[in-house]
């Protein structure tokens, strides 16, 4: 997935719209965007930064995960095995991103009121007392590809908060295809990964303006 | 294809219109009769320039759909006693109770005298968010339509938080409700406040990101780093309330230094720059046709604006013989007079006003005012043209927008006068790349702007100004705000009551002025969407305003502040359960100008909630109980649900003498909708917009600009000399003087033919102290506010969801202040302050940014709410409590400005 940080505007559609594909729970938020600040008064510059889940090549998550429920496919879309986690949290502190959480309460907005009736039918029961992050909308992936859509084209196959952004700050797609949108502006932008250093290869780049 | 998508099998398109800068489309997911998730209408991809996606705040309307707090059966008041201290003792009672108590009212009403004894209408009426109640009301409109008079005067922010003199002189000069860059073809704007990112809807965020990626470069002064600040290429942090005297140095750049750059073939053909002034300061015209003359360098003399072939002088003096006309037809015939082309007014008018100056007064190096005026002249490529479909119009991609306050209050005029002007030096106004109006309201058709543009004798656009004449000046408002008779700019359309001096209307009920009819409260007032107990300013003062009012009825979605005080709550369908017709496209405000126009649909996605009803059957239901059945069903024929039922080739018209269900209204106007944006040659119905959702058919590009038209009529915009306005201002006060009014002297001051400059903050700081009897140097901060683009004009603040993500956009948790000036103060985030105005004092969490002026604190949104769930905990001030409603702070448009001053004290309180 690509950032264009000249074009977020930190609206945040991203976030809610990741929420409500996802239903999860209040507090919980597996895409965000940061309001940051940098320099001193009036020297200074804010930038808007979404983040979550950078499905890295190297995932320090899996690597302490004790019941390997934390796994890479090889698309390098990094998964968690509900059935396998046991909620231990290792994962939740080692990530450097902070991309992970633990939900122990079910999905519920106002607190001591009914239940809504989406929040009903959106239980996900199986991601109660385990760790839970972006899973890059990984079942509209599968889907397209089953059916010969392309991910990050055609919105049935792309990730709920790609489809929101109105922007298009955020695209998704196959970084090993050559002459995919996703190379092409790899190669005429200037971008970084965060926390690079860290040498976990982040999956998520962002893009800083055009070369030229 | 194998399963059903993850996206969802069954998607119900509709429509969201929660802002102004909307609609947009989506689409709901449904499961099982549920709703649960909001995705974007990929249908209208191609043809809708958000590229059918909305924004986050209609994310929040499952939320919204479901919401425990709703109010979902009618509710009747127990208690009679009103106030904020008072439990308003709801009680739910029937439709049919609730619908014949209201019957009954107007029936009385009707029966007695609809017109109070100060000549008031003693029914009232108040909507919010800029228009866009309106698209969720149904057929309200004809209902209140045939239940007329009604006061719409009572604001709950109109004219005070919205973009108030571009509004009206906006409207004069080139039909521009609303301005925008013309974004897709700009390169450079300059932007004094104008938040676009946080209020320009899907179509201005997704316009600019592109405009960004061209290279675009926007320059944004304000004095905090707004969401739009932070996406610009500079930001120039201006001290609060002097942007006029910024945009004034720009001029006098342009005109001092830079003149023979300047688009000369534009002002001398396309505005009133080469018109001469005589001694009084009205037009010298010729005597026999009474038409403003020019001097023509060709002949060598005085020609009427109209005549052919002419090379009128720009600049200069000629001793002429001429005839003046003045306000109430006063005339002077000339022999030999001293006379001077606007232009030449305008360039001594100018002068004083340096970079130097400015930049002392703005507390902005004068070298930055410098270089930005010769970096907006050098984008705007003066003598260049581009071809839309056919036609051949100046390109001048460079732009200026205004926010709110600086739109505001005094100054606005200002602002907007040198905004215009400045548009008008290189050319840039109404062309290609240039500031473009996009939508009219006071004018008619209003989804025309090129239609609605009609010749003046005098050679400029045709405004319908309320008259100043002794005949037919209107002496006696008509409603409690007076907009026609202190605001002849304000028009007389359905929306000019909302652009008076909304504030007006609230201050009489404390206090009225001189020589004026008495105050009077509604006997009976509608409210929907809105909530003026917290949106307007003074709340304080509002909620025992409203608290007298005798009988409220508001349709209600959950308990709120306003509501609080209502004799009886209607719980309509909301959002996603209601049916209505909208017109999009065209061109509409903020930065919806499309390539198509047409028609969408919002309909029930699920069942409806509780015992809520649809608006349309709600409107119907009274129309029928009330007697006025024939009346109501004549106002949706005549176009009151948004399209008129009948055309040249079609007539889909109702029967007038019966009830009609909703579905039957909507299939009609759907019909005609289909049959107008085809000339009679469709009419797909109720049916085809359900499942579709939206119809297009293609709108020319060439309608975004009014150039076209401006060239075929001849026509000239009004700028730089304000001739008209001159006029009607001196009319004005001599009416006012002539009953004995003084104290709208100030205002009439404003009408200036080249406007003054002033000391603005001064205005706010010598009010403040008359008015309170305090010193200024007590309240050493100004406070501003900013849009919040989660929440502005959603009424979405019992929303869980939009609580959550806002909360990630920093300054919705408390009071922003400069993080140097927290530390010299020894405050630091978390801390908790009180918060003092010279009018009251509220509390709030300190947030500490570096993007902020050390004498300016920030107050996002509104907020200080004490009655609506969910927001109620949020502990989140507003300046709105803040903010005095004075006379000597509001403007001849009758507007006044977000601005307040303040102190903060550091209390001993723990979050």
């Amino acid at each position: 997935m690509l950032v264009d940080l000249n074009r977020c505007v930190g609206c945040q559609t991203c976030t809610a719209a990741c929420k409500q594909t996802n239903a999860t729970a209040p507090g919980v938020q597996w895409r965000r965007v940061l309001d940051m600040e940098s320099g001193s008064y009036p020297e200074v510059r804010r930038t808007f930064v979404p983040v979550g889940c950078m499905h890295c090549e190297d995932p320090p998550c899996a690597d302490v995960c004790p019941t390997l429920a934390t796994q890479q496919r090889d698309d390098g879309i990094v998964t968690i095995d509900y059935d396998l986690c046991i909620g231990c949290a290792y994962c939740i502190v080692a990530c450097p991103y902070q991309a992970r959480s633990r939900v122990d309460y079910p999905n519920q907005a106002y607190p001591g009121r009914p239940r809504m009736k989406h929040e009903q039918r959106t239980e996900h029961f199986e991601r109660r007392r385990v760790a839970q992050k972006c899973t890059f909308c990984v079942d509209r992936i599968d889907y397209g590809l089953a059916n010969g859509l392309t991910p990050g084209v055609d919105p049935d196959a792309t990730p709920g908060c790609v489809n929101a952004c109105i922007a298009d700050a955020l695209v998704f797609g196959d970084l090993e295809q050559a002459d995919g949108r996703v190379a092409e502006l790899l190669a005429s932008h200037h971008h970084f990964r965060m926390h690079e250093e860290l040498d976990t290869g982040p999956g998520l780049y962002y893009l800083t303006g055009p070369r030229s | 294809m194998t399963d059903a998508p993850p996206t969802g099998a069954n998607r119900i398109p509709t429509y969201c219109y929660q802002c102004v800068a909307g609609p947009d489309l989506l689409k709901v997911r449904v499961e099982d009769g549920v709703a649960t998730e909001v995705q974007p209408n990929f249908d209208a991809r191609d043809q809708a320039p958000s590229g059918g996606k909305v924004c986050v705040k209609a994310f929040g309307l499952i939320q919204k759909l479901y919401n425990p707090h709703r109010i979902t059966t009618p509710m009747k008041r127990t208690n009679p006693r009103k106030g904020r201290d008072q439990d308003p003792g709801f009680v739910p009672i029937d439709w049919d109770e609730a619908l014949d108590i209201i019957a009954g009212k107007i029936r009385q009403i009707h029966a007695e005298e609809p017109l109070d004894g100060s000549g008031y209408p003693r029914i009232a009426a108040s909507f919010g968010g800029g228009g866009t109640p309106t698209y969720y009301m149904g057929t309200l409109p004809a209902f209140l339509g045939a239940i007329a008079p009604i006061d719409f005067g009572f604001g709950s922010g109109q004219g005070v938080k919205c973009y108030h003199s571009e509004h009206l002189y906006g409207e004069f000069w080139h039909r521009a409700f609303t301005v925008a860059p013309d974004t897709p073809e700009c390169d450079y704007v300059l932007s004094f406040g104008f938040n676009v990112e946080a209020s320009g809807g899907v179509c201005g965020v997704k316009r600019h990101a592109d405009a960004r990626d061209r290279g675009i470069r926007r320059v944004q002064i304000e004095p905090h780093l707004s969401i739009t600040a932070a996406c610009s290429a500079e930001w120039v942090p201006i001290r609060p309330k002097t942007d006029a005297a910024f945009l004034f140095a720009l001029i006098h750049v342009l005109l001092h230094e830079q003149r023979q750059r300047l688009d000369l073939e534009f002002l001398k053909t396309r505005t009133g720059a080469p018109y001469l002034v005589a001694p009084n300061g009205f037009y010298l015209r010729d005597p026999e046709t009474e038409k403003p003359l020019l001097f023509d360098l060709k002949r060598k003399r005085a020609v009427p604006f109209d005549t052919p072939d002419i090379d009128p002088a720009l600049e200069g003096s000629f001793d002429l013989d001429g005839l003046e006309i003045g306000a109430d037809d006063d005339r002077w015939l000339h022999r030999g007079a001293r006379v001077t082309t606007a232009f030449g007014k305008l360039l001594d008018h100018m002068k004083p006003f340096t970079p130097l100056w400015a930049g002392r007064y703005c507390d902005v190096h004068h070298k930055i005012i410098r270089r930005i005026a010769l970096e907006f002249l050098d984008h705007a490529r003066v003598g260049e043209t581009v071809e839309i479909e056919g036609r051949t119009l100046p390109y001048r991609p460079v732009a200026i927008v205004l926010g709110k306050t600086v739109n505001n209050g005094w100054g606005g005029y200002q602002c907007c006068w040198a905004r215009t002007l400045m548009a008008c030096l290189v050319g840039a106004l109404e062309v290609p790349g240039g500031t473009l109006g996009t939508t009219v309201r006071l004018n008619r058709p209003a989804t025309d702007r090129n239609l609605s543009v009609r010749p003046s004798p005098d050679g400029f656009i045709d405004y319908p100004m309320n008259p100043t004449d002794r005949d037919n000046w209107l002496a006696e408002p008509d409603v409690r705000n007076a907009n026609r008779t202190l605001v002849p700019l304000v028009a007389n359309s359905p929306w000019s009551q909302a652009l008076g001096p909304t504030h007006l209307a609230w201050m009489q009920q404390q206090q009225g002025p001189e020589h004026w009819p008495q105050a009077t409260p509604p006997d009976l007032w509608f409210v929907y969407r809105t909530n003026p107990a917290i949106s307007f300013w003074d709340t304080n003062g509002i909620v025992d305003t409203i608290a007298r009012f005798p009988f409220t009825v508001c349709f209600a979605y959950t308990r709120d502040e306003t509501n609080h005080m209502a004799d009886l709550l209607l719980p309509e369908r909301t959002d996603l359960e209601g049916l209505q017709l909208i017109r999009i496209g065209g061109t509409k405000f903020i930065e919806q100008f499309w390539h198509y126009q047409g028609f969408a649909l919002r309909q029930p996605v699920v069942e409806p909630e509780g015992d809520t009803r649809d608006f349309t059957w709600i409107a119907t239901e009274l129309a029928r109980r009330c007697g006025v059945l024939e009346k109501y069903n004549r106002a949706i024929n005549r176009g009151a649900a948004g399209v008129p039922l009948r055309g040249e080739h079609y007539d889909f018209s109702l029967a007038t003498d019966r009830v009609h269900d909703v579905e039957t209204i909507w299939d009609a106007c759907c019909r005609a909708a289909s049959a107008e944006l085809t000339d009679g040659q469709e009419q797909q119905g109720l049916d085809y917009y359900r499942e579709k959702g939206f119809r297009l058919s293609p709108f020319p590009r060439l309608k975004w600009y009014l150039t076209a038209t401006m060239e075929d009529l001849g026509l000239r915009y009004e700028l730089p000399y304000q001739e008209r306005l001159f006029r009607i201002g001196t009319e004005l006060g001599r009416r006012l003087h002539e009953r004995g009014i003084s104290w709208w002297d100030e205002q009439l001051e404003e009408y200036n033919p080249l406007p003054a400059m002033e000391d603005l903050p001064g205005i706010w700081e010598g009010a403040l102290e008359r008015n309170f009897h305090i010193d200024i140097d007590d309240y050493p901060f100004w406070l501003v506010t900013s849009r919040s683009m989660q929440y502005a004009w959603g009424g979405n603040v019992s929303i869980q969801l939009i609580r959550e993500v806002a909360g990630n956009i920093r300054g919705h948790g408390g009071l922003v202040i400069n993080a140097g000036k927290a530390r010299e103060l020894g405050l630091k985030d978390g801390d908790r302050v009180e918060i003092r105005s010279p009018l009251s004092a509220t509390r709030g969490y300190v947030v500490t940014r570096e993007g902020i002026r050390p004498d300016t604190l920030l107050l996002m949104g509104q907020f200080d709410h004490w009655a609506t769930p969910l927001a109620k905990e949020f502990g989140m001030p507003s300046m709105n409590a803040l903010t005095p409603m004075l006379l000597d702070l509001t403007d001849a448009s009758g507007s006044g400005a977000d601005l307040a001053r303040v102190q903060i004290t550091r209390l001993e309180e723990t979050p």
